[in-house]
């Protein structure tokens, strides 16, 4: 009778403990720059995501379980992304990482979740390297939701030349980050094959905060048109210093740009250009904006980011669904075999060589006299 | 030619600012020997509370100005008295109050990290930043020329202060020596706040001014590395000497960025400060200990 007894009560325990685990929640990990230079962007996409999790949650998770949203600061540092991303897969055991925003933190990051075979989701890191290595190889683990640098220069350098006529550009740019060297050659080859002329090609360093020096050479070259590959602060000090320094070109942006420039350049971000991936009144994400508005008591600001971390939440969930498990290299195949997904900003199709998303329109964007940035045009891809 | 001006006068107005801090710098040298690296953190003290009673009270710049200045100056006595004195109460080797002045330095960038987050923030339009023509040869900001007039303004008052009152004529004995000026009946606790409530009101100064070029942030502080190349480069502890070298520091930048790269700023600035250490070791118008304010 007390074997009976005994084996019941270890048949009991190992029942609870399966049903402990399979109630356990899944865990996905969040990178983003929660201090720093970047830290506007990296809240933003935290705040999306949780809201992401707080709805599967209540509608009561996926594959039974619920989610656990694990964020992690990169501090805006590729040493400290690094750190945190191991931390995600060896102490917290994520089964895939959405973020981090910027290129260069992806790029550093892309050798480990490859070797912990943790999928991570890159919101706006749109360097080609970012999921292709330098051989070409796409990177197993390595995906993202946005467009990528060599088509947003494209377009930088079909608006710059085609929609407002400018034949002389000259560029300003951190010497230091992947994604604006990066964005910076597309934009070049681009514009210089369409038969513009490149006058003025200057650097900064990461810290800098005074272009007028630059500036000063970039007026004297005649140019009339300023592309600036760079990042919300940067762009908006440089949009700024240009305004003081009477410089007469016509500014036009990438992807880095951000709401808050317009607090910070104020009235000289009049009449400038930006290419991106979505806009603020995206009739998808419009409810979504403003339910982040109700939540956070603050406007979604960073609509990109916000954009971008929203949908690639809702594109990771898909895959694990798909999946059928939450184990890394099984939600790697379900991502790269993503096909006409139908997210909140656009339809997703993956191609299963690059990891980049096939036919995602660009967006124009130009900020008017009130500093409302607006619509401008959509650009279907050729 | 045109573009020589233009970048001169960019470097002067560069250089005016990094001279208000320089200065302070050179000041809490001068009688304490050491450098206050938590200096920068005044500047960003000063820079938000003139953000903030210009949002939030509704106040004008020049109240909000003054209640910057005020902040900034009597935060830098508060940290004096919480990090520096028992310190300075304990041992004569300056070296570990330069060691804490780092310490409060990442303190005080991180209180505003918790406390209001790391977002940029920008203050109102207070001053005014049109481009201003110099007869056809350069164009500048308003807000260029009303900086380098400030920090004139600010340094000669402070020359003043120095030369003409009680407090002055104590800051400059103990210039010379801290402990015979204790001595001979200066209350030195007393007269070392008042030196870190003038470097701080002189931080908050450059605060104020370098929030409305480069928006403030928690890290805003960092821009006074520069500032302290210039006050080493001009001589630490000379107050000549740390406006001259801010002046120098901040054309040469812009004539570097300027004429050859950007990217030759930094490689720029610091080798100057090399080149003059090597032949000038005490900097350019640090003369004997004697001299120093």
């Amino acid at each position: 009778m007390k074997k009976v007894l005994a084996l019941l009560a270890i048949i009991f325990v190992i029942c609870a403990a399966g049903v402990a685990f399979a109630a356990e929640p899944i865990k996905i990990g969040y990178l983003a720059a929660l201090t720093g230079d970047y830290a506007q962007y990296g809240i933003t996409e935290v705040n999306m995501a949780k809201m992401v999790v707080a709805d599967i949650n209540a509608k009561g998770g996926i594959l039974g379980r619920k989610i656990e949203l694990i964020p992690y600061d990169t501090k805006t540092r590729n040493e400290d992304a690094v750190n945190a991303v191991r931390r995600m897969i060896e102490s917290d055991k994520v089964c895939a990482i959405v973020g981090a925003n910027s290129s260069g933190i992806n790029i550093a990051t892309a050798p480990i979740v490859a070797k912990g075979q943790t999928p991570q989701i890159s919101t706006v890191g749109t360097n080609p390297l970012v999921t292709v290595d330098n051989k070409g190889n796409v990177r197993p683990y390595s995906f993202r939701i946005c467009f990528t640098d060599p088509y947003q220069g494209a377009l930088a350098a079909d608006l710059a030349y085609k929609d407002l006529n400018k034949k002389k550009a000259a560029i300003l740019y951190n010497v230091g980050s992947d994604y604006a060297q990066g964005l910076r050659e597309f934009f070049v080859k681009d514009y210089e094959k369409l038969g513009g002329k490149i006058v003025a090609d200057e650097g900064f360093r990461e810290t800098d905060v005074d272009f007028r020096a630059q500036l000063t050479k970039i007026k004297n070259s005649g140019a009339d048109v300023l592309f600036l590959p760079g990042m919300g602060k940067d762009m908006a000090l440089a949009i700024k210093q240009a305004q003081e320094l009477g410089l007469k070109a016509v500014i036009v942006g990438g992807d880095g740009y951000a709401e808050f420039m317009n607090e910070i350049a104020g009235p000289a971000m009049k009449g400038t250009y930006y290419v991106n991936h979505t806009y603020l009144d995206d009739p998808g994400m419009a409810p979504i904006f403003k339910r982040y508005k109700e939540v956070y008591k603050d406007d979604c600001k960073e609509f990109v980011n916000g954009t971008m971390a929203y949908d690639g939440m809702y594109w990771l969930i898909d895959a694990i669904k798909r999946a059928g498990k939450a184990e890394g290299p099984a939600i790697a195949k379900a991502l790269e075999a993503t096909k006409g997904l139908k997210l909140h900003h656009a339809t997703l199709t993956i191609d299963p060589k690059t990891h980049n998303p096939l036919n995602k329109a660009g967006i124009i964007l130009k900020v008017g006299d009130d500093l409302k940035t607006k619509f401008y045009k959509k650009v279907e891809p050729k | 030619m045109d573009t020589f001006i233009q970048q001169l006068i960019n470097g002067l107005s560069l250089g005016s600012v990094y001279a208000l801090i320089a200065v302070g710098y050179s000041l809490v040298y001068s009688v304490l020997l050491f450098s206050n690296f938590a200096h920068g953190g005044f500047l960003v003290i000063g820079g938000y509370i003139c953000y903030f009673v210009l949002r939030s009270g509704g106040a004008n710049i020049w109240v909000a100005s003054i209640a910057a200045l005020i902040g900034a100056g009597v935060s830098a006595i508060v940290v004096e008295r919480l990090a520096y004195r028992p310190i300075r109460e304990r041992t004569p080797i300056t070296l570990y109050m330069l060691i804490a002045s780092m310490g409060m330095s990442i303190v005080i960038e991180n209180i505003f990290v918790v406390t209001v987050g790391g977002r940029f923030r920008a203050l109102p339009p207070v001053i005014p930043t049109d481009p201003v023509n110099f007869f056809g040869l350069a164009t500048t900001s308003a807000f260029d020329i009303l900086s380098l007039v400030t920090a004139v303004v600010f340094l000669a008052g402070l020359q003043l202060f120095l030369v003409k009152t009680k407090w002055g004529l104590a800051i400059r004995a103990a210039s010379y020596n801290l402990k015979t000026a204790g001595l001979m009946g200066v209350n030195v606790n007393r007269l070392i706040s008042i030196v870190f409530f003038v470097a701080g009101l002189l931080a908050g100064v450059g605060g104020i001014f370098l929030s409305v070029r480069y928006t403030l942030y928690p890290q805003l502080g960092m821009i006074t590395t520069k500032a302290f190349v210039a006050a080493v480069i001009g001589g630490l502890g000379s107050l000549p000497g740390a406006v001259v070298g801010s002046l120098i520091l901040g054309v040469a930048e812009m004539l570097t960025a300027g004429f050859i790269s950007s990217q030759f700023r930094d490689l720029v600035v610091f080798g100057i400060l090399i080149i003059t250490l090597i032949i000038r070791p005490t900097g350019l118008f640090g003369k004997s200990v004697g001299e120093k304010v």
